[in-house]
């Protein structure tokens, strides 16, 4: 297969710089549900392409696919605007599935990994919209204190986090797991490669939440979400839960 | 009745859900419903325990076809009782203590998810479901110290914890992962029959699977157990509310005695790594013992007192002693609970009576009393020196006759001749009315101490590990060369007993040095103070990071 079809996915399943596209299109957005599209089809078009491809991807894009994840993943720890934020975790995210491309897993476990991180980065989109809505902008320090102004979304917004960064039960932390399983006897540094990914991701999360949700109340109480929007996210995610617990059979 | 130990993990949840649900309606109720929750599950803990005491077989119970699977042994089910008792003492505690702190209510959901994780990591007989729960403690413990939500300190010290944890974290899933590529299975139970039917098999880069897993395990385990250098945490978590620094410190905090104690069909099959498990604990143990005593805040004090203990745990492991090791941690967890839940009312009598010893001058002239003595020193020395040494070779001579074949219980016994001999030349140094009376009460107890420690560590053994076959296994893993024991225990002995002789000197020069010395001391005052520099390592590297990505960020346009 050529470099050039190669290249093609590396845009859709980011790789360092071609992930700059990506992030530049994701910062030109504003429309919640153009986001969330983007961040469902943007790697599904990239596994798509590597299904049609046929091929295993080389080796060597998987060191450049976890160099990648754990250089958004880094970036994303400095970031403070949500939306930002959320772009650079799924680049990270989408790096990584190269890793079961690379092991021929074109066909069950990568889209189940994808979606297992496409699904709470989309609702962190919605969150992330919602907040924009309220304050202009979703920006950590400037916004804290939300748990006690908005402790509905607060609760939405800090599982949602979880789940993005791989913690159990959230189908992530199988995928995370699944991963490292199948590469640590192939490539074992790699595998350390992606466990690192993981921390930093963690790493972000928490600092992105704390400056979120940590703070003096602003008298901001009447904008949090209806219980009406907290019930059917929080069923999403429950059932979002469920189903990685059920699914872990192909994950791990 | 096996199926007893899924309930333990089923009603906390259920309780937190309930609580969860009553909130909304009333705070109390919600409350009510998490405390009942905790009896409920420390009754059941108690039942599982008194049917593994009378005889009830060991089992597991699957609850999924990958993972899900609980074990039902003596390890789980005493574990259990000690976190579902700890877990209730501060459920009732904190009905009143977190009446009037915001997010009450969510407050109980979090330490019902929490007592539930705990639950789970005890009785995991997958390394899934141990992944799980290990995984998920981190987490909860992280908003668990940060209930208050308006407080940037607390929380930036949470996730300190979180990421420590995290840190901690991926050891343990590499471990996992290397057994599962070995044995291809994630049953504990199938792993440690496979390992001991092939205790030399290999993993990746031809290393070998039981000490490169051992190995790992015992990084996750220091993580846990704030070993020294990864320790910071434990200590600066004191603004989360006090009854979480209780659960922390009795309950969590011990999770790394426990992990090792779990794969110890693992640590049989190893070479040279019980050894320097032991190093890391000696030196956690001396780091944290030290830094206690430079502190001026109970709480920082408590908490570098719970490192100290949590090396003497480790280092117990390292020597062979696992069921020791988990006997230190119930005790430590009772007493350290206490001292946590307690730590209020000790500040408050402080704020009373400060507690300073009165001057001698003082209290003869003022008060009148006679003047305290003395006995003379030689004496003293020799009561100091031989007295703890027979009744602790006495107190292990009951319980197995030869125990003094076994390299761990030798180094137990050294430290309980340091321990004792170190009370005794405390209390020579007390200066009292009666020397004698104090002097007998001294010994009386530390002789119910040492015999009922000794009895209640054999009773452990015999319990945990029923197979005096696998208990000699775990004293030989961690057995050194005869000769170069011996050389170590004379060489600490002569440290010890050097050390004791500095300070006599130094008290009796009335604390006068020479300006080398006293320069010498402010250095090492300063070191002790500023803990090492340990945490400004971290900072430091914590700020050079983030601004190492915020710069990139710069330079890339953040895309």
């Amino acid at each position: 297969m050529s470099l050039i079809a190669y290249l093609l996915v590396a845009v859709f399943l980011p790789l360092f710089p071609l992930s700059m596209v990506f992030n530049r299109v994701f910062a030109q957005v504003h429309n919640t549900w153009l986001r969330i599209a983007l961040l469902v089809g943007w790697p599904l078009t990239g596994v798509a392409l590597l299904a049609v491809l046929g091929d295993s991807p080389p080796q060597w894009l998987v060191y450049w696919g976890v160099a990648t994840a754990l250089l958004y993943g880094f970036r994303a720890l400095a970031l403070r605007d949500l939306a930002l934020w959320l772009a650079h975790l799924a680049t990270s995210v989408w790096a990584l599935m190269w890793l079961p491309a690379a092991l021929g897993q074109t066909a069950g476990t990568l889209p189940a990994a994808l979606l297992a991180f496409a699904v709470p980065l989309a609702l962190l989109a919605w969150l992330t919209g919602h907040l924009e809505k309220l304050f202009g902008a979703a920006y950590a320090g400037a916004l804290g204190g939300l748990a006690t102004d908005l402790p509905r979304l607060s609760w939405l917004l800090v599982l949602v986090v979880l789940a993005v960064i791989g913690t159990p039960l959230f189908p992530g932390f199988f995928a995370l797991l699944g991963m490292v399983k199948e590469l640590l006897p192939a490539m074992p540094v790699t595998a350390v490669g992606v466990l690192l990914v993981w921390m930093l991701w963690a790493w972000a999360g928490m600092r992105m939440l704390q400056g979120l949700i940590v703070g003096d109340p602003g008298g901001r109480a009447n904008a949090d979400i209806g219980l009406a929007h907290t019930g059917i996210l929080g069923m999403l995610l429950a059932m979002f839960a469920a189903a990685g617990i059920w699914l872990t059979g192909s994950l791990v | 009745m096996t199926s007893a130990v899924a309930y333990l993990i089923v009603v906390p949840l259920l309780a937190a859900a309930g609580g969860w649900l009553a909130a909304t309606r009333s705070r109390r109720l919600a409350v009510r419903i998490s405390i009942a929750g905790a009896a409920l599950t420390f009754f059941i803990a108690l039942f599982t325990l008194w049917q593994t005491l009378t005889g009830t077989p060991a089992a597991q119970l699957s609850l999924g076809a990958h993972w899900g699977t609980l074990l039902f042994d003596p390890l789980s089910t005493l574990m259990a009782v000690l976190i579902s008792g700890i877990s209730l003492i501060v459920h009732v505690y904190s009905r009143r203590y977190m009446a009037g702190e915001q997010g009450y209510a969510r407050f109980f959901v979090l330490l019902d998810l929490m007592t539930a994780a705990l639950l789970l990591m005890v009785s995991a007989g997958d390394l899934v479901t141990l992944l799980v729960a290990w995984h998920l403690i981190g987490v909860l413990l992280y908003f668990l110290l940060g209930q208050e939500m308006t407080n940037h300190s607390a929380h930036r010290y949470a996730a300190w914890t979180f990421l420590t944890y995290r840190f901690g974290d991926l050891p343990l899933v590499l471990a996992a992962v290397l057994l599962y590529q070995a044995f291809d299975t994630w049953s504990l139970t199938a792993i440690f029959s496979a390992l001991s039917t092939a205790p030399d098999t290999q993993t990746v880069f031809g290393l070998p699977l039981a000490e490169t897993v051992a190995t790992l395990i015992a990084l996750s385990a220091f993580a846990r157990s704030a070993q020294f250098l990864l320790h910071t945490w434990l200590p600066y978590t004191m603004s989360g509310p006090t009854p979480v620094s209780a659960l922390m410190h009795a309950g969590i905090v011990n999770a790394g005695g426990f992990l090792i104690n779990r794969f110890a069909p693992l640590f049989v099959h190893t070479d040279g790594v019980l050894h320097w498990i032991f190093v890391v604990g000696l030196v956690t143990a001396v780091v944290g013992s030290v830094l206690m005593l430079a502190q001026n805040d109970i709480k920082k004090a408590l908490g570098y007192s719970t490192m100290g203990q949590m090396g003497f745990m480790v280092m117990e492991c390292g020597v062979g002693a696992f069921s020791l090791a988990v006997y230190h941690l119930i005790a430590h967890g009772l007493f350290k609970g206490t001292l946590f839940l307690g730590a209020g009312g000790v500040i408050r009598q402080a704020r009373q009576n400060d507690g300073v010893p009165k001057d001698d001058l003082y209290t003869f002239v003022v008060e009148r009393r006679p003047a305290r003595q003395r006995r003379p020193w030689l004496l003293m020395a020799v009561v100091t020196l031989v007295v703890p040494v027979t009744i602790l070779v006495l107190a292990h001579w009951v319980v197995a006759s030869d125990f003094f074949q076994k390299q761990g219980a030798i180094v137990l016994l050294f430290f309980g001749w340091v321990t004792g001999a170190q009370l005794i030349f405390a209390t020579y140094r007390m200066r009292t009315e009666n020397t004698w009376r104090l002097m007998g009460l001294i010994l009386f107890s530390f002789t119910i101490v040492v015999v009922g420690y000794t009895l209640i560590a054999h009773a452990f053994d015999v319990f945990l590990y029923p197979d005096e076959v696998f208990r000699s296994q775990i004293y030989a893993s961690a057995g050194i060369d005869i000769f170069w024991f011996d050389i170590l225990v004379i060489l600490v002995t002569l440290v010890i007993v050097a050390g004791w002789l500095v300070t006599y000197y130094a008290q009796n020069n009335g604390g006068r040095r020479s300006l080398q010395a006293s320069a010498v001391w402010r250095s090492f005052y300063t070191l002790i103070a500023r803990e090492f520099f340990v945490a400004a390592a971290y900072r430091r590297l914590s700020d050079a990071l983030l601004g190492a990505a915020s710069r990139l960020n710069v330079l890339l346009r953040w895309s």
